[in-house]
């Protein structure tokens, strides 16, 4: 089967607002359909404004990003139904008056329309979600009552609750107790290959990478200084515990 | 005695409770969606705006709802981009529109500190016209119909505008329609708490009812309700101590507040947590 392009960035380079020095430069990526890539590199390298420059909530301010082949500053409400996204270190205070059932089921609310409430297959689907990632005890629980983990995997089935084709998962695993650690990357992965989603992971734990995806892409500085196969990217990465630690000579 | 009048009381009693119930509902989307700068900042403008009115002979009305969307058509997309904290809008709005307001209000030396004056700073039962109550009432429609139709959109917003933006809502449009509608709302209920006051309304309810409840649609509920209980408390107390009715309805209100701060099972939780 021919390799499908659903996400390519060309030449893009993309700066917080207020800051005039770019987070990302010159990135020119193409990702493939069903493939799972795992995004590293050191603290403030770029790796979120990669992910946020790719569902389009920062306009990049040169170059072109196209996912499924549309322009994603042009058709992003549309294409951002597809993608299920789960922020990095999200949380939510407690006392904030929301349920986890309510915040899981805000996943589907791209797909409902305007002016339509969300309906019984909605709530369903949302509950499905929840039960997949083991969390369905949760439903009724205020989100501020639960702990970094759970809201965690909260935010996972909100991104799946969705139905996407896309994944992108930036640091979701950073705030799992040790056993989730072990079973969420495993479910993420049987999830991709069963439902031939595309998947980018930023992550700063490297320990799981190397056997659950089939990319890896590192961020250094903005830019993309490794792109392979996570074998190539193992003498990278083995005398270097943590990516904090990956230098910019460390090129592919 | 005054409130022995009927049909003035009436009013005031019809304008309480569609004063107090309009701001205690807007007032839970301006707190949750983090609107508060510019709520704060378009009351006082629409103070400055009815200043204006009473000075120039017009309807305060016009001249304070053309203020409040003015001060949120600068405000909000500053506001927006978060280019500017919150407190230094704050900070350069308030004082900027107070001495607006009392420029205007000794512009007309006919007027003086005249009632109308008086009105505008402090709000008046008795100024509540026929033609108030039938604006708040249409008001209220409308607000009621926005908050069912697009409930989801604003749901999600107040909860994390970024995400809802990631999830495919466009959330633009719907910001900027609950600061259009807290513009109309404070601007209606200016008469009746005054300009000085009227903000009060607008995150009381809405701050007491979040001490309680962890879920937004009881919140969404309630808020409007203590708004209204509020705003007809005042009023009595108002009549029955012959006190000006905004200051009134704040000082019940702000002891409202008081009072859920002290019973809030949201905090006993959090201190039993800590321990």
């Amino acid at each position: 089967m021919p390799e499908k392009a659903i996400i390519t960035m060309e030449n893009v380079s993309t700066v917080y607002e207020g800051e005039s020095r770019p987070a990302i430069k010159g990135i020119n990526l193409t990702i493939n359909q069903n493939e799972l890539v795992y995004v590293v590199g050191p603290n403030a390298s770029g790796k979120t404004t990669l992910l946020e420059t790719v569902n389009g909530l920062l306009p990049p301010f040169k170059g072109k990003v196209t996912v499924f082949g549309l322009d994603i500053q042009k058709n992003g409400k549309k294409i951002r139904c597809q993608i299920g996204y789960v922020p990095q270190d999200f949380m939510v205070k407690p006392g904030e008056p929301y349920r986890a059932i309510d915040v899981v089921l805000m996943g589907r609310y791209g797909h409902i329309g305007f002016l339509k409430q969300p309906t019984e297959e909605d709530k369903q689907k949302a509950l499905d979600a929840m039960k997949l990632i083991g969390i369905e005890d949760l439903a009724d629980r205020p989100m501020g009552k639960l702990s970094g983990g759970q809201q965690q995997k909260v935010m996972l089935a909100r991104a799946l609750a969705k139905k996407p084709k896309i994944l992108l998962l930036d640091e979701p695993f950073s705030n799992l107790d040790p056993d989730s650690r072990g079973q969420i990357p495993l479910l993420i992965t049987k999830l991709h290959d069963e439902q031939d989603l595309t998947t980018m992971i930023v992550t700063h734990d490297i320990h799981h990478m190397l056997e659950h995806c089939n990319r890896v892409i590192v961020v250094t500085g903005g830019k993309v200084t490794f792109d392979g196969t996570p074998e190539q990217a193992l003498p990278l990465v083995e005398n270097h515990p943590h990516t904090t630690s990956l230098k910019e000579e460390h090129h592919h | 005695m005054i409130w022995l009048e009927f049909a003035i009381m009436q009013r005031a009693l019809i304008g309480c409770v569609l004063a107090g119930f309009l701001m205690g509902l807007i007032g839970v989307f301006v707190v949750r969606m983090r609107l508060s700068a510019i709520g704060y900042s378009m009351s006082h403008g629409a103070f400055a705006g009815a200043a204006l009115g009473v000075a120039t002979a017009t309807n305060p009305l016009a001249t304070g709802l053309l203020f409040a969307s003015g001060t949120a058509l600068v405000i909000g997309p500053i506001a927006d981009k978060a280019r500017l904290h919150a407190d230094t809008i704050t900070s350069i709005v308030f004082p900027l529109n107070m001495a607006l307001a009392f420029v205007f209000l000794t512009l007309a030396p006919e007027v003086g500190l005249s009632s109308q004056v008086a009105n505008v700073l402090w709000g008046s039962i008795i100024s509540m016209t026929n033609s108030d109550l039938l604006y708040l009432t249409t008001l209220f429609a409308v607000t009621l119909a926005v908050v069912y139709f697009v409930w989801k959109e604003l749901f999600a917003i107040m909860f994390n505008r970024k995400l809802a933006e990631a999830d495919g809502i466009n959330t633009k449009p719907f910001v900027y329609l609950i600061i259009f509608l807290a513009g109309v709302v404070i601007t209606f209920s200016l008469k009746l708490v005054g300009g000085l006051l009227i903000y009060a309304l607008l995150f009381n309810p809405a701050s007491t009812v979040l001490q309680f409840s962890e879920n937004m649609r009881k919140v969404v509920i309630a808020s409007p309700l203590v708004g209204m209980a509020t705003t007809v408390t005042g009023l009595f107390v108002s009549l029955f101590f012959d006190l000006p009715v905004g200051s009134c309805i704040v000082i019940v209100s702000t002891i409202v507040f008081g009072v859920a701060l002290l019973l809030s099972p949201k905090r006993r939780r959090k201190e039993e947590n800590e321990k």
